[in-house]
């Protein structure tokens, strides 16, 4: 956490986090180029260039793409998360020289500018073989753009969270797009079905993923309307300094144990919308597992002087028993109880 | 998700991360660095082996001979008793400029362009000097008949080397740009012996073809029109309002 916006608020696990994404981008870079120089020593350098990135841009799209559903189904996975919006960076950029160096060699130097003959070259938008492919990956761009733009904080706030989390769900468009400026694209062309298969292992990789995800999230959120104190668990499930998560009336609330007191908070960081109930109390704060955004668990305020507050709720314990109501409260979804119970 | 074990718990903005985590990060960052290796190898094998063509970018040599327009420019130069030729294109995706020059010999700078034999000079107008003597070199033309073929139409000048790959879909916006800009459209297709074969493009006339083909570069079309030889080149000659998509 912050209290001034800064480009890059460095610390350690981020400049290792941009070392490891730089090595694996570098090495494959400098692999694919290399590698693809001595079996198809009569591509040109910029035909290598071209598909360098924008494989690289693709596969670095997948590893983003999983990271999120990988964390809800194992948070060992959370390291990922933390810098994604670097990775999210780095992806535009790849994309940017894959596009731009394709843009000067397919449309430059010519009798049009290259942006429209981008656009206007190829018409046959009545056949799906012969289908315009390369303005669907400059849509994709202009997506990765917009996101990469607005991937820092300061944006965060001023868009609010929930446009800024709408507008960064357009990641799936994105990807859509992708995959079929590429199977639209250079599979019509490349006779290999290796080619077609490791695209659609990567689909089907993502698609899985996402499902599972999906699927446990589902089976959470599948609760009954309730009013009133409704019981949530016995008070020996929450361990202490975390939370039991539990789905009321379409909202998840986290009921967090820690130092003798029950807090019921909303599931939602005031953040990027992180899970909260997943995290611990760490100085006394409920401490978001995304990227360690703090509330106070008595009164979901963040504390001074940051001002990020998230709803609370009441809680009761009746012979081992939590309720909780559904009913989100001000500052007073405390409840404090004798730790031997 | 909710707890079911004392997991480690990771805070990005830590100095380190938690004990307990350290060894999974070294396992998540080899596997990590291992899909970017295997990736880019498996890619590097996997696209298809292209074959040669040569643009010598950069390398500027000077030619004399002929210019003539048959139906595109070219250089013809006498070299012993053969007439080689080279068609004559501008840069970038252009035309060469050389109308006020056809018929005559000529001195000029250019960059060579080659595939299958088939030679090509990206050239600077600005570069080319009249010659004080005449010449009366010039192809001539060999009627071979009428023929239906199967292809693909490229811009010239990518396919003979300047990109590689300079035909199939991924290269059809460049391809439509260059014909656009007057380089003359090629047609790739088999003969009957299924050996490849390549045609300059003109319309019924013999007309230079441009914009009018457009529509139908880097798809599979069929194409019947009189064949016909002129030294090292076959020119095909039909309207493309003929021509068919496959």
């Amino acid at each position: 956490m912050s209290l001034r916006y800064r480009a890059i608020s460095w610390n350690p696990q981020k400049r290792r986090y941009d070392a490891v994404m730089a090595a694996s981008s570098g090495l494959y870079l400098a692999l694919f180029v290399g590698v693809s120089a001595f079996t198809n020593p009569n591509a040109t350098i910029e035909t290598l260039l071209i598909r360098a990135f924008g494989t690289a841009a693709l596969l670095l799209l997948h590893v983003i793409l999983l990271i999120g559903p990988l964390c809800r189904l194992q948070p060992r996975f959370l390291p990922l998360l933390y810098n994604r919006r670097h990775l999210g960076v780095t992806t535009f950029v790849m994309g940017l020289a894959h596009g731009g160096f394709a843009l000067f060699q397919f449309h430059a130097l010519g009798d049009t500018n290259p942006l429209v003959s981008l656009l206007i070259s190829n018409r046959r938008f009545d056949s799906l073989a012969n289908f315009p492919f390369q303005p669907l990956g400059f849509i994709a761009l202009v997506i990765l753009f917009l996101m990469a733009a607005t991937s820092h904080d300061f944006w965060l706030k001023q868009l609010s969270p929930v446009m800024w989390k709408r507008l960064h769900m357009l990641v799936y468009a994105a990807y859509a797009l992708l995959i079929a400026h590429v199977a639209l694209g250079v599979l019509q062309a490349e006779t290999n079905p290796l080619l077609a298969g490791v695209l659609a292992a990567g689909m089907i990789v993502v698609l899985t993923v996402h499902l599972l995800a999906a699927q446990r999230e589902h089976a959470m959120d599948k609760q009954p309307f309730e009013t009133g104190f409704v019981a949530v668990c016995a008070l020996g499930e929450i361990p202490e300094k975390r939370a039991r998560v539990i789905s009321l009336n379409g909202e998840r609330i986290a009921v967090f144990k820690h130092d003798g007191k029950l807090s019921a908070l909303s599931n939602v960081c005031q953040h990027q919308n992180g899970p909260l109930g997943e995290g611990r109390i760490v100085d006394g704060c409920v401490t978001c597992p995304w990227h360690g955004y703090q509330y106070l668990p008595e009164t979901g305020v963040s504390p001074p002087p940051f001002k990020e507050r998230v709803a609370t709720y009441r809680v009761k314990l009746i012979d081992g028993v939590v309720y909780v109501n559904p009913e989100p409260v001000g500052q007073d979804g405390i409840l404090s109880y004798t730790p031997s119970v | 998700m909710n707890p079911t074990e004392d997991e480690p718990f990771y805070i990005g903005y830590q100095p380190q991360p938690p004990v307990g985590l350290r060894r999974w990060l070294r396992i998540v960052i080899v596997a990590l660095l291992a899909l970017a290796i295997s990736t880019a190898l498996l890619l590097a094998f996997t696209f298809r082996r292209l074959p040669l063509s040569v643009f010598e970018f950069g390398v500027e040599r000077e030619y004399v001979g002929v210019i003539r327009a048959q139906p595109y420019p070219l250089l013809l130069i006498k070299r012993d008793d053969r007439l080689e030729q080279f068609w004559l294109v501008g840069s970038g995706k252009h035309a060469a400029d050389v109308n006020a020059f056809v018929g005559q010999s000529v001195k000029l700078r250019g960059t060579l362009i080659t595939r299958d034999g088939l030679r090509m000079l990206e050239i600077n107008s600005s570069t080319i000097k009249r010659l004080n003597h005449a010449s009366a070199e010039a192809l001539p033309t060999e009627s071979l008949g009428r023929f239906t073929f199967v292809g693909e139409i490229v811009d010239s000048k990518c396919y003979l080397g300047v990109m590689n790959p300079g035909h199939t879909k991924p290269h059809r916006e460049c391809a439509v740009r260059c014909i656009s800009g007057g380089v003359p459209p090629l047609f790739l297709a088999h003969d009957s012996q299924g050996q490849a074969i390549a045609l300059q493009l003109a319309d019924a006339q013999g007309e230079p073809l441009s914009k009018e083909v457009l529509d139908f570069v880097a798809e599979p079309i069929e194409i019947t029109g009189e064949v016909s030889r002129q030294g090292e080149w076959l020119t095909l000659r039909a309207n493309p309002d003929t021509y068919t998509r496959k």
